[in-house]
């Protein structure tokens, strides 16, 4: 009988001490929940209104919000605005701002750091490159402390999308004034506070206890490391030091799935992914060509050999766009249509076409080869060239200097971000020219109300469906890989930016 | 006695293993059992069989086809890189040792700040100015190892134009082309040869690191460095991709460096004297 107490008061014991080692460290102090995330690069600044870096917006996200901000279907909600209404005329937005909401430095939200910020971004000092998105508003006003009225020149529907994006985060006017370094130190009303940027190695992030959103963030603090190499990254989450990675790679998901201790989650992207032509090009001005060069691609078995999966699409715009429209049927895989469209038009082995790979991005890469295969396959002769990303950027996107390319194109939360600048041949490196496509687009810019532009949107899409300025791939799974305790890892919509406020380490 | 049959013994298994790798370059077409840029996905990362001997890789393409055709790529760039390291080198050293100290100083200042620069950093200098490619790369080995041959020539040409032959003939009115070519290039060449055989096998490893960078041979195209640079997302995966390349490189690099070592003891006048 003692024999059994003594069994007994020992296992109690041991369950004690292991439910009390899950929330209290040896010190006594209750466990920090902080979270290991790996971003892979670092940011060029911390000042959301001088760069368009996407890593830079990624890890500001956290800090900083928005008067408006997409949900997780990419639906504008309300942020730091409660509510706002537009005027019948569409030049009137009038914003009313969430009451005690407080920034980081204790100063509390008001209509004055709104004005202060927007007067920031299109002050040309501050080479915002952003400042385009902005031209429309003609002016700031404050009628009380708690609205905001902004004044546009002409009806401009994308604005809204940019208000909720983090190049619109709201900084505290008294910073502003007093000329505060935002570029190494960002003060913002974010669920997490800034703590410290270490370059080339981390950024660490503190909860901030008084968020405008009760009970959020849920986690005491998150340390983004900055891990540019993938395996190095993957190699992390398997012995632990790692919670999260974003976006590895296709090829690594078998192994992280076979692990007891991780799991992926399977995400599709926004991403257009293309291989863009250049329609300026003797040959590939002919719209046959072109045709031939959608019809000798089998998209979705590229879309599964390299980019991990995917669903193909037949215009420019992402899948799971609301203002997505189905067009894959028209110039499906069929290599056999392929040849006799290019005997049509004339093309032989003498024309070298040249495909220029952008090499950094290393799925396109892959994807540029399994291309110049199919295109040898039908008949065309094609010579890769890999270029590094600044030559891409000068001589492939912005001069033109090219046959083909192979890229993805980021989604965007309004269609103008995605087909503004089309059908102009001057303004985008495919150089399609289409005076009706440029025309609708300009109209849906000034259009207001979803259903309205659609229709608009359809038609331009069409356009850009039945002339193939692209070949259009697809758009392709992600694959987020991360410790099985960690739940509520979000991605906000087409920006991209990790939302860490629901995140939980169980 | 041992050790010297050691060494001969491997020397005559490097010259042979170069013989065969030299043959397989030229016959590549005939001797690869698949075509080296043939993709076959559905068969992509089969571990090596007796259909794919050494596996094939993320696109189904047969790594011994790759490895065989991308033998032409790294011979060719060491023959052709190592000519002209070497073309250049002589000429600037035998320029530099017979001429007067104006000429002399100012051939070697450029030649060794050539040298200053680490290999690979320059070799991309030369790469991105000139654009990437295989012709591209050769010419950048060529010039980022002439400075090598050019120091070794100027300092035997010193020390030769003071011989009594030389300075015999030269009494006699020889023309100094034909002094340069009866009395001093015959009495270069075997270290010239010690050198390019070092050289070559340090240019297949140059070669294979800006391929492996993306800027030498371009895909589709097979090279050894670009087959490594495939490998790097596989290697759990599909180990073959990495570990075949990379020992044609290692034993290709190995075979040149054990025939420059023999051959440089037994060229090496002052080492025959011992």
């Amino acid at each position: 009988m003692k024999r059994m107490h003594l069994w007994k008061i020992a296992a109690a014991v041991l369950v004690l001490l292991a439910l009390a080692a899950g929330t209290v460290t040896a010190n006594g102090q209750p466990e920090e929940r902080v979270l290991e995330f790996a971003l892979q690069g670092n940011p060029d600044t911390l000042d959301p209104h001088k760069t368009a870096g996407t890593l830079t917006f990624q890890t500001l996200k956290s800090i900083y919000d928005t008067l408006v901000e997409p949900d997780a279907s990419g639906k504008i909600v309300p942020a730091l605005a409660e509510k706002w209404e537009i005027s019948t005329d569409g030049l009137s937005w009038t914003f009313t701002l969430r009451k005690g909401v407080k920034f980081h430095n204790g100063d509390a939200l008001s209509s004055a750091d709104v004005k202060a910020t927007f007067e920031r971004i299109m002050n040309e000092e501050t080479a915002s490159p952003k400042v385009k998105d902005y031209a429309a508003i003609a002016s700031v006003e404050t009628p009380d402390e708690g609205t905001v009225v902004f004044k546009l020149s002409e009806p401009n529907s994308p604005l809204l999308a940019t208000l909720g994006s983090g190049w619109s985060a709201i900084l505290p006017k008294s910073l502003i004034d007093a000329g505060h370094d935002f570029a190494n130190q960002p003060v913002g009303t974010g669920p997490y506070r800034f703590a410290e940027w270490v370059r080339d190695s981390r950024v660490v992030l503190k909860k901030n206890p008084d968020y405008w959103m009760k009970g959020l963030p849920k986690l005491d603090g998150v340390n983004i490391n900055i891990i540019t190499e993938q395996t190095v990254a993957v190699q992390g989450l398997l012995s632990g030091q790692l919670d999260v990675a974003y976006r590895i790679d296709p090829d690594s998901v078998a192994q992280l799935e076979s692990s007891p201790d991780t799991k992926v989650e399977t995400r599709l992207t926004a991403l257009t992914l293309v291989m863009s032509i250049n329609c300026s090009r003797p040959d590939l001005n002919d719209v046959r060509v072109r045709q031939a060069i959608s019809h000798a691609i089998d998209k979705q078995k590229v879309l599964d050999t390299v980019y991990g999966g995917g669903k193909p699409i037949g215009t420019f715009m992402d899948h799971d766009n609301a203002y997505y429209k189905d067009f894959t049927d028209l110039y499906p895989y069929d290599p056999a249509k392929a040849r006799r469209l290019l005997k049509e038009a004339g093309v032989g082995q003498d024309r070298v076409f040249e495909l220029f790979l952008p090499q950094n991005y290393e799925l396109h890469v892959k994807a540029g080869e399994m291309y110049q295969a199919m295109l040898s396959e039908v008949g065309m002769n094609v010579q890769i060239r890999l270029v590094d990303w600044s030559t891409w950027l000068s001589d492939v996107y912005k001069q033109a200097n090219y046959d083909m390319t192979v890229i993805g194109h980021t989604g965007k939360l309004d269609p103008d971000g995605t087909l503004g600048g089309y059908g102009v041949p001057e303004r985008r490196y495919v150089r399609w020219d289409n005076p009706r496509a440029a025309q609708l687009i300009e109209q849906g810019a000034k259009t207001a109300g979803f259903e309205n532009r659609k229709v608009i949107y359809d038609e331009v899409l069409e356009l850009m469906a039945r002339e193939v300025p692209f070949m259009f791939l697809g758009s392709n799974y992600e694959f987020n890989a991360m410790r099985n305790n960690v739940y509520e890892f979000r991605i906000t919509p087409k920006l991209d930016t990790f939302d860490f406020r629901w995140t939980e380490l169980r | 006695m041992l050790r010297g049959t050691t060494a001969n013994r491997l020397y005559y298994i490097a010259v042979a293993f170069l013989l065969i790798l030299g043959a397989a370059a030229l016959a590549a077409p005939w001797i690869a059992p698949h075509d080296p840029v043939a993709q076959d996905v559905e068969n992509r990362f089969h571990a090596p069989s007796w259909l794919h001997p050494l596996g094939t890789d993320n696109f189904g393409r047969d790594v011994l086809s790759r490895i065989i055709f991308g033998s032409r790529s790294a011979l060719l760039v060491g023959i052709v890189s190592v000519s002209i390291a070497t073309t250049l080198g002589m000429i600037v050293g035998l320029t530099a040792g017979l001429g007067g100290s104006w000429t002399d100083n100012t051939l070697m200042l450029v030649m060794d700040s050539l040298l200053s620069f680490p290999t690979i950093l320059l070799a991309i200098t030369v790469v991105s100015f000139l654009g990437y490619g295989l012709l591209q790369v050769m010419l950048a080995i060529g010039i980022i190892y002439s400075p090598v041959f050019a120091r070794m020539v100027r300092a035997e040409t010193l020390a030769l134009r003071h011989e009594g032959y030389v300075e015999a003939s030269r009494a006699l009115g020889t023309p100094v082309l034909k002094i340069v070519f009866k009395h001093i290039v015959p009495n270069l060449l075997g270290r010239v040869i010690v050198q390019g055989s070092i050289t070559f096998a340090l240019s297949v490893v140059v070669e294979a690191s800006l391929s492996y960078l993306g800027l030498g041979t371009q895909p589709p195209t097979p090279s050894w460095g670009l087959m490594l640079k495939d490998s790097r997302n596989y290697l759990v995966q599909a180990p073959w991709m990495a570990l075949y390349p990379g020992l044609a490189i290692a034993l290709t690099v190995l075979c040149f460096n054990i025939i420059g070592d023999t051959l440089s003891e037994r060229l090496n006048p002052r080492l025959q004297k011992k």
